[in-house]
């Protein structure tokens, strides 16, 4: 069964349409990209799904429940988690309470609490174990404002990761790296590959069609193909829409 | 024990051999207001210029009750705490719907609102004379009608203020606060609802607002008409600027320098107030970053000097 | 009730929400623009009554003192926005809040300091002494001169704003800083020109004021509330929403004062609160 399905999803800024009639299932335990030019929706399609914006019409579907014009305070808390194209992070604070917070937001059914943060050793290793998993685990106690871009787009991704999502939605998690950190970027996201169901927006080709279970193809805010990797190198429409023009495989 | 609360102890100990009681003790009042506020300023990035609702209506009530019941001090205390945290959940839930300039423009009116009720209900609170007479009635054998006992009384208030807060700021509560503060959408992304929060921290806030109020009339007998004004609203975000409202003791050092500061131009004139202003206007435009980058500076040149006479023997 | 009274009262209403409605917008465009909380316009509304009244004592003549008391206002505008406000840009709303405070403390102190503390009044000019006729009621002349006043001053705001080429320019600094100093216009004068404006707004408002309530040093104060409940209810740079809001609080006032006169003033504040339970974004729903 899919985990998460959109029906119809459409989103309209005034005269513009941004996401038009988007209807997509995503299987659990793949990974799923979307692709598309500048400006194709993508992260408008992403802001819907986490409850940034409501849809101007259709469902949206996880797990079987519909969660359109859900609040992302509460989507987060269904286990859907996001990285940011733009880093989104919380500059001030240390990299370990950048990702603490959202472990905590997580594992809240034990109320607010009233011991010291630093007093909770099973959350605090499982904020360091994202870290780890991304390859901060060094740099827990710098600000994050202190970290470089690629340490702090890896950071972007561990406070998703700290959610112990369901579901993971990534969009551009190399955007500005050099080639040398997207290489790094791309195995890690490799390596979440099997257990988290993600979804990934993506402009780099070469990403996309080497880890990537299932692609959809999105252009003008509608979705124009949807296939295996293979299946859409081939498409027709995707080729003269897309590869063609803006970027060579 | 840390090295902040020795230094704070000690102070508690030295104050009152320093300068006269009722001054030693409006610092400490004073410094509870300041904790209340910088949950908002400092830890959540809430510029509330509206604080003086809270303190002055709880200082009404308490006021009121000690005046006309001749209650148990605590039972005002906890009373002045409540007053204090309910007034600021209903200023707060209105004001947590808008964000940036708005929102401080809300606080502002909001306390007018309650400065006008203040200004007109003249049976109750006195109007522009003030509400006179309240008396400090003894408390566990303490007469508190002695300044010494009333300001061990508030001394004690404000050390157990402190560890709260202090114990509010190091939970995860002062995490999310500050994660709200940084980035209001990722922090929404995670999963948590920040008006639901940024109210939280208006009622903590308040409380401690509510419990300085109580204090504060108890202290001068009355409850001045300026309690509940938009000028005192003012005076805690100043103090709390000055002393730093990126720290927990930054307020306590605020405190310190505000009362001393309206202390000593009080006496020089009595338009003080245009004196304030003109401080108000030179801190800002020379002194910004408040006293801890000056006592950062002192502190380099206290340790160089030191460094030096080290050198020289 | 007696329908004259009620009638008077409204029109009393309107009056004193075109002059809201006008403080609101200096207020909206200096706040908009300059994005800064100017808790000094309450005292440059006062600074503009004092001024009037004073220029008429040497002059002799309202209608220079008029057209001279707001330039005097804006003057003083141009000056805080280059000598103190310029250097916080950057600095964060807590620090132009406590200047703006500061500010607002030595103009109201400074009021008291040359004009006294105790209130004072100011006759209208003698073409506006007396009634006039309406029929329902005898209403008095100078009040129907505000409120035409205030619309001309309104309408100017807005011609201004909307059809000239500079207003476009201040819009366009509302909604989009960055843009404006891509198109290569010199944000700094943008700003210095801003405060200028609304602080001549203000200015104005206290002028025209003064011969209907009278000149006290706290005048300023009061109103500076009312002017952010105006931007509060009618949005950030909405003329219509200030003209709305303005209109809303000065004949909520006004009703309320027949029937409970220590009421008024709180009301003011109560209809914001009560609005915003309902519409938390405002009239208008803006940001």
């Amino acid at each position: 069964m899919a985990l998460l399905r959109t029906e119809d999803v459409t989103k309209t800024f005034g005269a513009l349409t941004a996401v038009n009639r988007v209807t997509l299932a995503v299987e659990e335990g793949t990974l799923h990209s979307i692709i598309g030019p500048n400006g194709a929706g993508k992260t408008t399609l992403f802001n819907l799904l986490t409850g940034q914006a409501p849809p101007t019409s259709g469902r949206i579907l996880f797990d079987g429940r519909d969660i359109t014009g859900t609040p992302p305070q509460r989507i987060a808390h269904l286990g859907i988690a996001r990285s940011f194209q733009r880093t989104n992070v919380f500059p001030a604070l240390s990299v370990l309470d950048n990702v603490w917070v959202a472990v905590f937001a997580r594992s809240r059914r034990r109320g607010l609490g009233w011991r010291p943060a630093d007093r909770y050793p099973d959350l605090t290793e499982r904020a360091l174990a994202a870290l780890g998993e991304v390859g901060l685990g060094d740099n827990a106690r710098r600000a994050a404002r202190e970290l470089s871009h690629g340490e702090q787009r890896q950071l972007e991704l561990a406070i998703a990761l700290a959610a112990a999502p369901r579901l993971l939605l990534l969009d551009e998690p190399a955007a500005g790296l050099s080639p040398d950190e997207t290489r790094k970027m791309v195995a890690l996201v490799r390596g979440l590959k099997g257990r988290y169901t993600i979804v990934l927006i993506e402009h780099k080709m070469d990403i996309i069609m080497t880890i990537s279970d299932r692609v959809s193809v999105m252009h003008f805010g509608s979705l124009i193909a949807e296939g295996t990797p293979a299946e859409i190198q081939r498409h027709a429409e995707v080729r003269r829409a897309y590869l063609g023009g803006i970027v060579a495989p | 024990m840390s090295r902040a609360w020795i230094a704070i102890l000690a102070a508690v100990v030295l104050l009152p051999m320093l300068v006269r009681h009722a001054i030693a003790t409006e610092i400490w009042i004073f410094a509870i207001f300041g904790l209340g506020l910088n949950l908002l300023l400092g830890y959540t990035g809430l510029l509330s210029f509206g604080q003086a609702t809270f303190f002055g209506s709880a200082a009404y009530v308490g006021g009121y009750l000690l005046k006309h019941g001749g209650v148990n001090v605590l039972l005002v205390l906890a009373l002045g705490i409540v007053v204090g945290a309910v007034s600021a959940a209903a200023v707060g839930y209105l004001c947590v719907q808008r964000s940036g300039l708005y929102f401080i423009m809300l606080t502002f009116a909001l306390n007018q609102m309650f400065y006008f009720t203040a200004y007109q209900w003249t049976s109750v609170t006195g109007g522009e004379d003030g509400m006179p007479g309240i008396p400090r009635p003894a408390f566990l054998g303490l007469r508190l009608s002695e300044p010494l006992a009333y300001y061990v009384f508030v001394a004690a208030c404000f050390v157990i203020a402190l560890g709260i807060m202090k114990r509010v700021v190091e939970s995860p509560l002062g995490k999310i606060l500050q994660a709200i503060r940084e980035n209001e959408v990722r922090a929404q992304a995670i999963g948590y609802d920040a008006r639901r929060f940024k109210l939280l921290a208006f009622v903590i806030g308040g409380a401690f607002s509510g419990l300085a109020g109580v204090l504060y009339a108890m202290l001068f007998g009355i409850v001045p008409l300026e309690a509940i004004g938009f000028v005192f609203s003012g005076n805690v975000v100043f103090g709390t600027l000055i002393g730093g409202s990126g720290s927990l003791y930054g307020p306590v050092i605020g405190a310190f320098v505000f009362i001393w500061l309206s202390e000593s131009v009080s006496v020089i004139w009595q338009r003080w107030p245009l004196l304030l202003g003109v401080a108000f206007v030179i801190v800002v435009l020379f002194f910004r970053g408040g006293l801890v980058e000056a006592w950062d500076r002192l502190a380099t040149w206290w340790s160089v000097r030191r460094l030096r006479g080290v050198a020289e023997t | 009730m007696n329908p004259s009274l009620l009638f008077s009262q409204i029109l009393n209403g309107i009056v004193t929400g075109m002059l809201y409605a006008l403080m609101g917008i200096g207020l909206s465009i200096i706040t908009g623009i300059l994005n800064i909380p100017n808790f000094a316009h309450g005292a440059l509304f006062a600074l503009g009554a004092y001024l009037i009244y004073t220029v008429i004592q040497a002059l002799g003549n309202f209608w220079l003192a008029l057209a001279v008391a707001p330039l005097g206002v804006a003057l003083l505008g141009l000056l805080i926005e280059y000598a103190g406000i310029r250097p916080l840009y950057r600095a964060g709303h807590d620090y132009q809040l406590l200047l703006t405070f500061g500010l607002s403390l030595i103009i109201t102190e400074g009021i008291i300091v040359v004009w006294g503390p105790i209130g004072m009044s100011q006759l209208p000019p003698a073409l506006l002494r007396g009634g006039v006729d309406l029929g329902i009621t005898i209403y008095p002349k100078y009040r129907l001169f505000v409120m035409a006043m205030a619309g001309l001053l309104v309408l100017g705001a807005w011609l201004f704003l909307e059809k000239t080429r500079y207003g476009a320019i201040m819009r366009a600094g509302i909604e989009d800083k960055e843009m404006v100093s891509l198109l290569g216009i010199d944000i700094h004068r943008l700003f210095t020109a801003a405060f200028g404006l609304g602080a001549y707004l203000a200015g104005i408002s206290g002028a025209l004021t003064a011969p209907i309530r009278g000149l006290n040093p706290l005048m300023g104060v009061d109103m500076l509330g009312i002017a952010f409940v105006v931007v509060a209810l009618g949005g950030l740079g909405n003329l219509p929403g200030a003209i709305v809001a303005g209109l809303m609080i000065g004949v909520a006032q006004s009703l309320v004062a027949l029937v409970w006169p220590e009421a008024s003033v709180a009301v003011i504040f109560a209809v914001m609160a009560a609005v915003l339970l309902v519409r938390p974004q405002g009239l208008f729903g803006i940001r």
